[in-house]
């Protein structure tokens, strides 16, 4: 876990950096408005600390983090970690439900396709997952909308809902499910492509290998050996395209977000940057580096459980 | 349009992708429980582009804001949204002394706030002075600088403001130190709100999410990039009003907005579909409402710097090159209306006969060379910028066409709002770095001085408002002199003839367009107020949902 804080230091070194190079002046926006007196801007400056000198800033930035302090908005003038904190869970929900969605039907279809392989079934995977795959999100999501929501009036066109159930002891509210439905599946069909065709490829590199022989010659039904030996070796690259897309989604939703006004995390990050809200976008961007680091570390974890042969401590020791 | 007919899922087995989405679809439609809304329930739900910047009426700066703050909150007086006269709102009277110098509020029995307290005038005083507070940092500070003391109260050289007084619970007097005619519009700003002390003056500022106030609505609930919900405030003064519940929902998305318009999710949209969009137009078209918005659309020049510094020929030039008519009739058809002037129509001082610049190719040539540039010879190419926005690509794209006709070479530069707004309006001291950019103005009330001051007076140069940095002694002076003039006929002529020296002689801006207002409305809204201060001006209190009775 210690080997999180070089790479947070570094992101969040980058992240400040790229924020005090965007042009414009955070205190005009935090003003708002068109016209406004340059006397009270100096006065927003000065409330905001925007003039002291830059390596004040910089340093002021990392002593608020070294105390786990991501700062304040300043245009809602509340923590970050308050902001985060709300609109996290919604992208956290929908990230979730697509990657869920994503690798039940990749695992399937692909399954199907290396059973099938060379026939029918295989062609319309495979051809499928391209479409899945080159398809953009923002058009996809619209027709989705427009076919469903619009036309057939069976799902709600966007948004998150008001009246989702509140989970207990908090105030994060969940999502009215049927809302969650086309976001979900928009933001899963472009993941869900490269499942399939990475469940498939190591289905058929699996299929092959010697102790399937074995297996079969000791009396395993068919059943078995696909799901006990064919399968759990193939899930391996699966596993991991399912971690770093799941991270990805958590991060890159904003697309999908942004058609169906679904109040998520990465739509407040990229709003934070056209209102120069500076903290928040320090903060939200640290925030996902944290989480992608994370996700990393558990699907090492997962990939213990799946191959016996891998062992970390063995790792480490011969790394130390 | 694409055709998502052809995108049916059919039994036939064909298009087997799809079919999984449908039946996915399908599964969880049948489960879908729908809240059933209480039919007697009257709910009106609008569309905001994204949250509010704040709800603090001292640091409300823009029309989102004001859209929930002005339903929140009142001032001693209003604007009328229809007829644009000032009302009395907590304040029932009041009086002006003839030297214009003296206010006198009368305040009105059994107004009181949404935590129940009644509103006295201690409140006024507290609100006034939280305004100009130096830490506040209000961006309207100014609308009170008028009352004499505003400004050492805002210096801290004075512990209180000598001009504002509250003799009794139920009266407020106010002297300025000179007479400013538009002073009681500015009053009627969602900054000059009356506020109970109790909840602002809180160190952890929970009224940034949760305001109080005395006005029609109360807040109720608010969740970030998600919805904001007002509800009925029983006890209003005005009485209560007919809807039960106001839903605000950020909708950043323009195409998703108007689907969800289409479906049922929305009473309002700010932004109807294109009159080209013949599909759309087919399905809400008798939705659509338009009525003038005051407001003028114009391309600004950057007067700091060559080749517009000291040159008017060469501003009249483009400004005779530019033709506003297409643009208006041909390219947006149905919005805003070509101008030959600054002031909009409906505001005193509105001059129907400004000759302004009729397109008219030859004069802009033969003034080109008078501007010492024949035929465009001599002049580099001059960056327009431009916030990022379609329509704003589209007015650019036909400015640098018309200008290519002349000789003229423009570049577009298309920069997000944070870096349009540094870049065209500079510092106090460097002017900003955009030679020519698209910009707009709506007043805030119906008097020409909301517009004049702010962007043409000298006294505003950079980022208060004059971005061009306009400067002409002779329009500054009429400026001034309107402001003290008390003859509401006066006032009109004077600034009738500030705009015409700016437009005619030494023009400041390509003139573009007045503004019209476009607001859809379903059809059982009643109520609507076709407002000339835009559509989230719209007082709430007025509507009522008739289903059924269209």
């Amino acid at each position: 876990m210690l080997g999180l804080v070089p790479i947070l230091l570094a992101a969040a070194t980058l992240v400040w950096v790229f924020v005090f190079l965007l042009p414009g002046d955070p205190a005009r926006l935090i003003a708002g408005g068109q016209g406004v007196d340059p006397r009270i801007l100096e006065s927003i400056r000065h409330e905001w600390g925007l003039d002291r000198p830059v390596p004040l800033q910089y340093l002021g930035y990392l002593d608020k983090l070294a105390r786990f302090d991501l700062g304040t908005s300043y245009v809602q003038r509340r923590p970050v970690a308050t902001v985060i904190a709300g609109s996290f869970p919604p992208t956290l929900i929908l990230a979730v439900s697509a990657v869920l969605l994503a690798a039940g039907a990749g695992l399937v279809l692909g399954s199907l396709a290396a059973l099938y392989r060379g026939r029918l079934i295989d062609s319309l995977v495979l051809i499928l997952a391209l479409v899945g795959t080159s398809t953009p999100v923002f058009w996809l999501g619209l027709i989705l909308m427009l076919l469903f929501g619009s036309r057939l009036g069976w799902l709600p066109v966007l948004g998150y809902g008001m009246e989702g159930a509140l989970v207990p002891f908090t105030t994060i509210r969940l999502p009215e499910w049927d809302h969650l439905v086309l976001p979900a599946v928009t933001l899963s069909l472009v993941s869900m492509g490269a499942i399939a065709r990475i469940t498939r490829a190591s289905l058929i590199e699996a299929g092959t290998a010697d102790f399937l022989q074995t297996a079969r010659a000791k009396g395993a039904s068919r059943a078995r050996v696909f799901v006990r030996h064919t399968l759990q070796n193939a899930l391996i690259p699966v596993v991991t395209l399912i971690g770093m897309d799941f991270a990805g989604l958590l991060g890159g939703a904003v697309a999908t977000e942004y058609v169906f006004a679904w109040p998520g995390l990465g739509k407040t990050i990229v709003r934070a940057i056209g209102l120069r809200d500076l903290p928040v976008v320090e903060g939200g961007v640290l925030f996902l580096t944290a989480v992608f680091v994370l996700v990393g570390l558990v699907v090492d974890l997962v990939y213990l459980y799946l191959d016996p042969r891998i062992h970390y401590e063995n790792a480490r020791r011969a790394c130390g | 349009m694409l055709d998502v007919g052809t995108l049916h899922p059919s039994r036939s087995g064909r298009a087997r992708g799809l079919l999984l989405l449908a039946l996915l679809a399908a599964a969880v439609a049948c489960g879908r429980s729908a809240p059933p809304a209480a039919p007697s329930e009257q709910v009106f739900r609008f569309r905001l582009h994204e949250d509010p910047p704040t709800l603090d009426p001292a640091l409300d700066n823009d029309q989102f804001s004001e859209a929930v703050i002005l339903n929140v909150h009142r001032g001693l007086v209003e604007l009328d949204a229809k007829t644009l006269e000032i009302r009395p709102a907590v304040a029932e009277s009041w009086t002006i002394s003839p030297d214009g110098l003296l206010y006198t509020f009368h305040l009105r029995q059994g107004v009181v706030f949404h935590n129940g307290r009644a509103v006295a005038a201690p409140d006024v005083v507290y609100s006034f002075e939280r305004l100009l507070r130096k830490e506040t940092n209000s961006p309207r500070r100014f609308l009170l600088e008028p009352i004499d003391g505003a400004k050492e109260f805002s210096a801290g050289t004075s512990p209180a403001i000598a001009g504002l007084q509250s003799p009794d619970d139920r009266t407020i007097v106010i002297r300025l130190s000179k007479p400013f005619a538009p002073f009681l519009s500015e009053l009627t700003m969602a900054n000059a709100a009356v506020l109970p002390r109790e909840i602002y003056d809180d160190p952890g500022k929970a009224y940034l999410r949760a305001p109080v106030g005395c006005g029609p609505f109360q807040f109720s609930r608010w969740e970030q990039a998600n919805f904001l919900e007002l509800r009925a405030f029983d006890r209003f003064y005005g009485g209560r009003p007919a809807l039960d519940r106001v839903v605000i929902r950020m909708i950043e998305n323009r195409t998703s907005a108007l689907q969800e318009y289409i479906a049922g999710g929305l009473d309002s949209l700010d932004e109807p579909p294109d009159d080209n969009d013949a599909a759309m137009m087919a399905k809400v078209g008798s939705e659509v409402y338009r009525y003038p918005f005051m407001g003028t659309g114009y391309i600004g020049f950057n007067l700091a710097l060559p080749p517009f510094k000291d040159n008017a020929a060469l501003r009249k030039a483009f400004n005779y090159a530019v033709d506003k008519k297409y643009m208006w009739d041909v390219l947006f058809p149905g919005s805003n209306i070509a101008a030959n002037g600054i002031i909009p129509p409906g505001i005193p001082g509105h001059d129907p006969d400004l000759p302004g610049y009729p397109h008219d190719e030859a004069k802009a040539r033969s003034l080109l060379a008078q501007a010492g540039y024949p035929a465009g010879k001599g002049l580099p190419p001059i960056a327009l910028w431009v916030n990022t926005s379609e329509d704003n690509r589209r007015i650019a794209e036909q400015v640098q066409h018309d200008l290519k006709t002349i000789g003229v070479d423009i570049t577009i530069r298309e920069v997000d709002w944070g870096a349009y707004i540094a870049a065209v309006s500079g510092t106090g001291e460097k002017p900003g770095q955009a030679p020519m950019f698209r910009f707009g103005w709506y007043l805030d009330y119906p008097d020409a001085d909301a517009i004049l001051r702010p962007l043409l007076h000298s006294s505003n140069w950079g980022p208060a408002g004059n971005f061009g940095r306009y400067k002409n002694p002779e329009v500054d002076r009429l400026i001034d002199q309107a402001l003290v003039v008390v003859d509401p006929k006066e006032r009109a002529g004077l600034y009738r003839r500030a705009e015409r020296i700016a437009v005619m002689d030494d023009p400041p801006w390509i003139i573009l367009s007045y503004y019209q207002a476009k607001t859809l409305y379903k059809p059982y809204v009643k109520g609507v107020v076709l407002s000339p201060l835009g559509e989230f001006r719209l007082p709430l209190e007025r509507l009522k949902i008739e289903r059924g009775a269209s």
